[in-house]
């Protein structure tokens, strides 16, 4: 009997898990398809200036806000949290150098795009899936416009110019916020606190930290307008798309930082 | 077109803002590895240099005057380790100036800290090599504690059999200590001096009315009745 019922479910469970293998690799030719197509038309000549700065204000400045606060609230965060254990250590006067070091190498870049993955990502997903449904990308064929320049590759170029800027300004207001929960339970003056964080802080944390951002917002970007450009016809696809958006460029993040950190300590 | 145009501004200060952050982040980092100061080299040959680092610190009257450029192995008892210092701060190190090795904290990265040498000698040029000497590592000290600690197990067994010679009873302190024979012995003793003493209190007493000696006894008695008077009377004399 239950021989039986297990020849039953094998196959399809079989079926189901060759299924979405294909399906995974299918969509990983398409991604390195459309990324191929998007450097294709990025050197081309005719890029559409005007639209790349119309995207650069809405991802960039557009964020700004919450990208700050996110940020403020990491620097104060971590070094409540952090204050604690090294009290214990009796190392409290490493309080500035050790956060402002975790937050420029890793909480800075990292925080920063998940919540572009999350605002940006899912904004140019659903911008583009509804434009998609709504027929206007045909339309835009129609009248002879490239729509995959216009609308793709200003996107993932303001991405990826828009995020290290992004996290440079949060990394800044996160130290702040560090100096904030310095002060709440301890004395330390703003040039003391500057002194320590300089004197810690080598090129090897802020390079590289830097560098792999454009790749996160390459990477945000790319994603949102993927799944957006391909997404399926009617308004179910909409969401859709906005979805699988934040969740694909979340884990690419995760999945770039780890590479970073791979690379990184090939030259440490 | 207007908003459009605003838009633009809002963008521009965002990137210049962000851009004027990152250069003055690039700015202070690399001054502080004295990259826009202009600098010279020096170097010093050490026999060990216990984990110092490239990009550590050297210090000279405890403070930061310059980095590690590069540690190069010379051959198996050498290393080379290259500085990089201020040029501020050359006129302050002499020829016969000497590098230690130290080390920032219990937990801290290793240090260079610089002894300027006397003020008579010539101040340090670009490529010189500087004289080196190595402070009592932390291995050296563990090796002293090791050798006191081997020095304290001897003295320890030594004073163990002592002692064990001692509540046995043997030898000199080890009789004195357990042996109630001698404690009866000295208390015999006490008891026939008392006895003795006895006896020579009657003898004295028995001299005192000799017909010979009287004659001094009775002196002796009455000087010191007048030695009392005396005294006496200049108490009185004293307080009228």
């Amino acid at each position: 009997m239950i021989n039986k019922s297990n020849t039953f479910k094998f196959p399809h469970t079989k079926e189901r898990l060759l299924n979405s293998i294909g399906n995974f690799f299918n969509e990983i030719a398409n991604l390195t398809g459309f990324a191929g197509r998007f450097f294709k038309e990025l050197f081309k000549p005719g890029f559409e200036f005007n639209e790349f700065l119309k995207q650069s204000y809405l991802i960039g400045c557009k964020s700004i806000a919450l990208v700050g606060i996110t940020g403020f609230i990491m620097g104060l965060v971590l070094t409540i949290q952090s204050r604690p254990t090294l009290v214990q250590f009796g190392a409290e006067s490493w309080l500035p150098a050790m956060v402002s070091v975790s937050i420029i190498r890793e909480i800075g870049p990292v925080i920063t795009a998940l919540i572009c993955a999350g605002k940006v990502g899912s904004g140019i997903g659903a911008e583009l899936a509804s434009m998609k449904v709504t027929e206007q990308i045909d339309a835009m064929e129609v009248t002879g416009m490239n729509p995959f320049r216009y609308l793709v590759v200003t996107r993932i170029m303001a991405a990826t110019l828009m995020l290290p800027l992004l996290v440079i300004l949060s990394d800044v207001i996160a130290l702040y916020g560090s100096f904030i929960g310095v002060n709440l339970q301890g004395d330390v003056s703003f040039h003391l606190f500057f002194t320590q964080v300089i004197e810690k802080i080598s090129f090897m944390d802020l390079l590289p930290a830097f560098f792999k951002t454009f790749f996160f917002g390459f990477a945000i970007g790319l994603i949102g307008c993927y799944k957006g450009y391909n997404s399926d016809k009617g308004t179910e696809g909409v969401g859709k798309s906005a979805n699988s958006a934040v969740v694909y460029a979340s884990l690419l993040v995760f999945i770039i930082d780890m590479m970073a950190v791979q690379i990184t300590s090939l030259f440490i | 077109m207007k908003n459009n145009s605003g838009n633009k501004i809002k963008l521009g200060v965002f990137v210049f803002v962000s851009m004027a952050l990152f250069i003055a982040g690039i700015y202070f980092i690399g001054n502080r590895q004295q990259l826009f100061n202009s600098t010279f080299e020096i170097s010093g040959v050490f026999s060990d240099v216990n984990g110092l680092k490239a990009g550590n610190n050297i210090r000279l009257v405890g403070i930061n005057i310059g980095t590690i450029e590069s540690i190069e192995i010379l051959s198996d008892s050498s290393v080379r380790v290259n500085m990089t210092i201020s040029d501020d701060t050359r006129k302050f190190i002499k020829k016969d100036a000497i590098a230690l090795i130290g080390s920032e904290g219990l937990m801290g990265n290793k240090v260079i800290s610089i002894m300027p040498g006397s003020s008579t000698s010539k101040t340090i040029e670009n490529d010189d090599i500087i004289k080196t000497a190595v402070p009592p590592g932390m291995d050296d000290i563990m090796l002293k504690v090791n050798t006191t600690a081997d020095n304290a197990i001897v003295i320890s067994d030594q004073l163990a059999e002592i002692l064990i010679k001692v509540n046995s009873g043997e030898g000199t302190i080890g009789r004195l200590l357990q042996d109630t024979t001698i404690a009866e012995n000295i208390n015999q003793t006490i008891i026939n001096l008392k006895r003795s003493s006895k006896g020579l209190d009657e003898n004295m007493e028995a001299a005192k009315h000799n017909i010979l000696l009287k004659g001094y006894f009775k002196g002796k008695k009455k000087d010191a009745e007048r030695k009392k008077k005396e005294e006496a009377e200049k108490v009185s004399d004293d307080n009228p």
